[in-house]
């Protein structure tokens, strides 16, 4: 019987980030903003900010997808930052 | 006649100058060849080195410390953490981190994580494998060392902690705007803790075990995380996690317990330029609910006993360093104080009721290796409180970490 609320739960889940993720990727915000400040705004939430010489731009490439996931960036926010520290490198 | 020597002079310079003139040209085709040959030579080059689709990064981090308390004076640490990062094509990455500890004269080798993401979207993003939990932000977010502003985890997110670590399942995660409020999202099945029923550790009856492998049931458990920003310069986050699922093992009589993990995270930083500094607070309040169940009794095993599975751990940790000003030496300070405790069930033979004060104070070599001094008050109501990963009771510990 437990399962019931659950699957509730876990349908109101799914439709809602169903409703977000298809929503936008980005705002009039973000869009304004360059790679530099995204990256000072992002970087420093968890750790120190990162400095764009610790890496290559084909080793910027692997980190900021990674960070992608792992801080839950949206696509043109990790492009923005990816480009910003392979100019700045 | 002076004339006519004069001309025939003029007509001999110029011939000598035009087969100067001649030899200049030739010599600086000559060079342009070269210089072809050698860009040619170094397009070569440059090709043997470009990176193709899939890339690779090998990264981690290691670290080491002193611990000084009442009884001891000794060397801890000393884990190395490999991370191995490869981006497969645009969509694709495959993550793992391994933790490697000597004890006892032996290696431990854990795996922390080893998953891969594929991105569905511009914010939506599949994950399957052994994952870091996304359950509040000290697990996933700040454990590593060279991250974690205080030689030790918090109260209660230690490896004997009572918040999910990591975990095998599958995995719905992204990023999205709703106006201009940022929001993330999170939503997991993994196989869940598994409950200690007692049988052969009855000091340990009703614990929940995290990170454990084959799962002990059939139930899943399932889980999410919502976060969202309430300011357009992403300086503030609140998040709230939840999770649920069976805890007991199928075909005993604790087969339908069940567990609820919930926890609320906050997450403030701030450059504030008054005082030079950049200000990071973060706090977490964490609880586990576990359905009543009867355990036997350690000191007669025959004997039943129950008790209100319920336990709670929260933490907050403010974090100065004066990144702006001038001077080199104090730019790279950083005044780190945590405060976290622990509250397990009244009536366990795990019953505890800690609280613990860190004070730091942090020397960034760069912006990924740190020395960190710390000092830690900790105060038990409960005389044979176990311990929870790290120093037991007041301590000193200096403590280095380098993230590569
Ligand atoms: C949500 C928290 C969070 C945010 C935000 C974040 N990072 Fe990280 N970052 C981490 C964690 C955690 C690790 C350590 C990974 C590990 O060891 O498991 C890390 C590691 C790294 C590393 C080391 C190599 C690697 O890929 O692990 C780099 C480089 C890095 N981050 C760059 C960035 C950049 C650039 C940004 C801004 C886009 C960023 N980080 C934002 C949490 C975060």
């Amino acid at each position: 019987m437990k399962k019931i609320p659950i699957i509730i739960f876990l349908f109101t889940l799914l439709s809602l980030i169903a409703i977000i993720s298809s929503c936008r990727s980005t705002s009039t915000i973000v869009e304004a903003k360059t790679g530099a400040q995204l990256w000072g705004e992002n970087c420093l939430r968890c750790h120190n900010t990162p400095s764009p010489e610790s890496f290559s731009d084909a080793e910027w490439d692997v980190a900021v997808m990674h960070m992608r996931v792992r801080a839950n960036l949206t696509e043109p926010e990790a492009v923005k930052i990816a480009d910003f520290l392979k100019t700045a490198n | 006649m002076k004339n006519q020597y004069l001309i025939l002079f003029m007509t001999l310079m110029l011939a000598f100058m035009n087969k100067n003139a001649n030899a200049q040209e030739v010599q600086s085709t000559d060079e342009i060849q070269k210089l072809k040959q050698e860009i040619e030579l170094l397009k070569n080059e440059s090709d043997t080195y470009r990176p193709g689709k899939s890339k690779f990064l090998l990264r981690g981090y290691a670290h080491s410390g002193l611990q000084i308390t009442d009884e001891e004076f000794s060397f801890v640490g000393g884990s190395f953490n490999p991370l191995f990062i490869y981006k497969q094509s645009d969509r694709l990455l495959f993550e793992s981190e391994w933790a490697l500890e000597q004890s006892g004269g032996e290696i431990e080798l854990e795996i922390e994580y080893a998953n891969m993401s594929y991105l569905l979207s511009k914010n939506l993003t599949f994950r399957a494998g052994k994952i870091l939990v996304p359950f509040g932000i000290f697990v996933p977010n700040l454990h590593p060392a060279w991250i974690n502003k205080i030689p030790t985890a918090p109260l209660g997110a230690g490896h004997d902690g009572i918040i999910p670590s990591n975990d095998i399942g599958l995995e719905l995660r992204g990023g999205s705007y709703l106006g201009n409020i940022k929001v993330n999202y999170s939503i997991y099945v993994v196989n869940g803790s598994q409950l200690n029923d007692g049988e052969e550790e009855p000091e340990e009856a009703g614990i929940l075990h995290h990170a454990i492998f084959p799962d002990n049931n059939k139930g899943k458990t399932f889980g999410s995380r919502f976060g969202f920003f309430p300011f357009s310069d992403s300086s503030l986050e609140f998040g709230l996690s939840g999770m649920y699922g069976k805890v007991g093992a199928k075909d005993t009589d604790k087969e339908d317990v069940t567990a609820l993990h919930y926890a609320f995270d906050i997450s403030y930083i701030k450059t504030l330029s008054s005082i030079s500094s950049v200000l990071d607070i973060k706090a977490q309040y964490s609880a586990v609910n576990v359905d009543d169940a009867n355990y036997p009794s350690h000191e007669n095993p025959e004997e039943l006993i129950t008790f209100d599975n319920n336990s709670t751990t929260w933490f907050a940790q403010v974090s100065l360093r004066p990144a702006l000003v001038e001077n080199s030496f104090v730019r790279r300070l950083e005044f780190a104080g945590r405060y976290s405790t622990l509250k397990t069930p009244e009536g366990a033979e795990w019953e505890t009721d800690q609280s613990q004060v860190d004070l730091g104070i942090n020397y960034w070599i760069d912006w990924r290796t740190v020395f960190k001094v710390s000092y830690q008050i900790s105060n038990s109501n409960i005389e044979e409180a176990g311990g929870h990963g790290g120093a037991e009771g007041n301590a000193f510990l200096i403590h280095w970490a380098i993230g590569f």
